[in-house]
């Protein structure tokens, strides 16, 4: 690598990611499929999965798959690419997103990640018996509390706890698992969670939809943090706090969401140039390309991707099995 | 077809190393079920090749057993989360159908609605939810409880919740009620089978009222052939209250086969499944059937003492104190009759002995089908389809093909308007 630093890619695939244009097609299986084999083929590190809530009047285009379902799908038919699918902390107890997620990891072995977005949305809320919904500050306060739950439960298990001694009459070593025994202000959550410890020591934690109270959060917890082009700004920052927090700043990654424009198929240079220059000036660990068309996913494996390989930005192919592993965070540890 | 009541249903019952609590132990288990998904495809893929009608997977939201001791020398600690698991055997299988229980107590209807209904997308038509209202104070120190909620409260909340999950199903939204508020319609299409299975099992008054209102399938535990017959008349006999036909519900009461070419074969295999339970977890596990948790302070060659009504599982508790009372059993006979098959119906024998026996069940109406419980995976679940399914078959009691692809074709049930 020319810096030494490579660049992270992910894309990020709407449930509705549609053949060639906006349609009333609804897609299936087969096809999120083959998009995300394509994704894996060009050695991507990650897809992020989207989960919608409904829109008001309607959504002109239905999706078929809630995403961490889907995810489960998916890891079936991949084997190195990391998934992340998005998971509201209003539509779930902490518990039980702990354990979908845990499990998600064992059966992708160790590519598994959950998009934790900090942005709360009021029509949710109407959905899961809150029609009051929550304000801004009660909502920052309960996903703090909700996201070190999550982290507490998925280290309940230490990674060696599990002998399978049949003779000896020992399934597991009682020491070896740990209660969380949490009580808090808007959860008690006592733990342990009913799944193992995860290949990967715990799922990828994907922050997004940040506001500047929630920069804390997101340095103290989240092992990527997804900023718009606007926010971007903010990498240097998260980094700093990430260091005041006891934390490698190599440790937490930052990668700005890119919108895919004509532009990107008709001068992929350009496109390219573009997402080097920040690469190289900001804090910037990579990318987050929305490819909302199938024809886009194409145009920047087939385009752009070649253009950055060959700049030596991006490694070739996968050289490790687990997600943590791709994004140079394996051997991180949190506070 | 026999008998003029067509062909049994059969579900596979696929838990962690088997149902026999120490199923785990046996040189055959597979100790790292859960941790291996390939494991669970490979199971899934025996069922379905049997031309089982479902799979199905049990769940509660936290380990079973308080006890870390007790709990160390079982493997039911630790397992995939159903909905995963099933998601992802989904797009391994083509025709069976998949299960899954999930608590009312622990989640919100647009979820589960929205979660089942992806699943049934991805399977084209083959998902079901098995709803139970969760009994155990464990699952409840997860969710903030301070304590289990009354019997009574938690089937009112569960009638709620059922009630909107189907209209959910059916495409409404817009519901204010006493536990749930819910605006919306889902933001996916309509089930490819109109709507996922409805799945229950609490046997209880309530319960039953409960599944006769909303079931599609009914699973239940009946040691006897009175038992089974008493339930499925009493349950069958609800239907016309609510406008239902008994065809439009499936009563698959649990069995937990021990099969081998010879009875002698069988007898030993079961035998030596028992030798392997531990005192300690045998007694432990029959503590939390009958939701008290002290068993262990009584004389284990002593009777079951006298138990005060619980808030937990009722119908379970009469069950085991029946059969104590019936056969003159100690605590530590009792706890290893029910640590092998939890309390259901335990059928050890040859491939013949053990398809009379179910027909006998399934033509004298006391069931519509079975739901499976292996001791041990993945050799019992092979051993019943190798076996016995191919006795059922000749004898016209069981499909030699899917007939249709969803689970609903399977199971004989009509779509939902």
């Amino acid at each position: 690598m020319a810096s030494g630093a490579t660049m992270h890619l992910a894309v990020s695939l709407a449930p509705e990611t549609a053949p060639s244009s906006p349609s009333d097609v609804v897609p299936d299986f087969s096809l999120l499929t083959r998009s995300v084999q394509k994704a894996e083929a060009a050695g991507l590190d990650m897809v992020l999965l989207a989960d919608s809530a409904p829109v008001a009047g309607g959504p002109n285009r239905q999706m078929r798959f809630e995403a961490t379902t889907l995810l489960a799908a998916l890891a079936t038919v991949t084997s190195r690419i990391g998934l992340i699918a998005a998971a509201s902390m209003v539509a779930h107890q902490p518990y039980n997103l702990a354990r979908r997620f845990a499990s998600l990891d064992i059966i992708s072995h160790g590519r598994a990640g959950w998009n934790a977005s900090m942005m709360p949305d009021p029509r949710e809320a109407a959905n899961f018996s809150r029609p009051e919904g929550f304000s801004g500050d009660a909502f920052r306060l309960r996903a703090e509390e909700f996201v070190g739950i999550v982290q507490g439960l998925w280290k309940g298990w230490d990674a060696d706890a599990l002998l399978f001694d049949k003779s000896g009459g020992r399934f597991f070593d009682p020491e070896k698992m740990h209660l969380l025994d949490h009580r808090g202000e808007y959860f008690s959550v006592r733990g342990p969670l009913n799944v193992a410890r995860s290949p990967q020591d715990t799922p990828v934690l994907v922050m997004s939809g940040l506001s500047e109270p929630d920069m804390d959060i997101a340095a103290r917890t989240a092992d990527v943090v997804l900023l718009d082009q606007r926010s971007i700004d903010w990498a240097d920052d998260l980094k700093r706090r990430a260091l005041a927090f006891g934390r490698r700043p190599e440790g937490l990654k930052v990668l700005m969401n890119v919108v895919t424009d004509g532009e990107m198929a008709a001068m992929p240079d350009m496109f390219a140039d573009r997402l080097e220059e920040c690469f190289r000036s900001k804090a910037c660990d990579g990318f987050n390309i929305a490819v909302p068309l199938t024809s886009a996913l194409d145009d920047f494996i087939g385009l752009v991707l070649p253009e950055l390989r060959r700049r030596g930005l991006v490694r070739s192919g996968y050289s490790a099995a687990t997600l943590r592993a791709h994004l140079g965070l394996a051997g991180e540890d949190r506070q | 077809m026999s008998a003029g009541r067509g062909q049994m249903k059969l579900g596979a019952f696929l838990w962690a190393t088997g149902h026999h609590i120490a199923a785990w132990r046996h040189p055959q288990a597979h100790v790292t079920a859960g941790i291996d998904i390939d494991h669970y495809i490979q199971l899934a893929r025996t069922a379905e090749a049997a031309k089982f009608d479902m799979i199905f997977c049990e769940d509660a939201a936290g380990v079973r057993e308080a006890n870390v001791d007790i709990a160390s020398q079982t493997s039911r600690s630790i397992g995939f989360e159903p909905i995963s698991l099933l998601a992802a055997l989904a797009v391994q299988t083509e025709r069976i159908g998949l299960v899954s229980t999930a608590s009312t107590s622990y989640n919100e209807p647009y979820g589960l609605a929205r979660t089942f209904l992806s699943l049934d997308h991805l399977s084209g038509g083959r998902a079901g939810w098995n709803l139970v209202t969760s009994a155990s104070q464990i699952e409840a120190a997860n969710f903030g409880s301070t304590g289990l909620r009354p019997h009574a409260d938690r089937y009112g909340r569960a009638r709620e919740f059922a009630a909107v999950v189907a209209g959910l199903w059916r495409g409404q939204g817009g519901h204010e009620g006493r536990s749930f508020s819910v605006r919306d319609p889902l933001d996916l299409p309509r089930s490819p089978q109109g709507a996922p299975v409805m799945v229950q099992a609490g046997a209880s008054d309530e319960g039953r009222d409960l599944a006769a209102r909303t079931a599609d399938v009914v699973f239940t535990a009946a040691q006897t052939f009175e038992e089974a017959k008493a339930f499925y008349d009493d349950l069958k006999g609800r239907l016309a209250a609510y406008g239902r036909k008994p065809d439009d519900l499936k009563i698959m009461p649990g069995v937990a086969p021990v099969v081998a070419a010879s009875e002698a074969e069988a007898r030993a295999k079961h035998d030596e499944l028992q030798e392997l339970i531990p005192d300690d977890v045998g007694v432990a596990l029959l503590s939390s059937y009958l939701s008290i948790s002290d068993l262990s302070r009584y004389p284990i060659d002593g009777p079951l003492p006298q138990l005060p009504a619980s808030e937990g599982m009722q119908s379970r508790q009469a069950l085991v104190i029946e059969q104590s009372r019936r056969d003159n059993l100690s605590i530590r006979q009792l706890a290893r009759h029910f640590a092998g098959a939890r309390g259901h119906w335990r059928v050890v024998g040859t491939p013949a002995q053990i398809a009379d026996q179910l027909a006998a069940r399934f033509e004298g109406g006391a069931a519509d089908g079975f739901n499976l419980m292996p001791s041990y995976f993945p050799g019992e679940l092979d051993a019943f389809a190798t076996l016995v399914v191919p006795e059922l078959q000749r004898r016209g009691l069981f499909r030699t093909d899917y007939d249709g692809s969803t689970l609903r074709d399977h199971l004989g049930l009509k779509r939902p308007a």
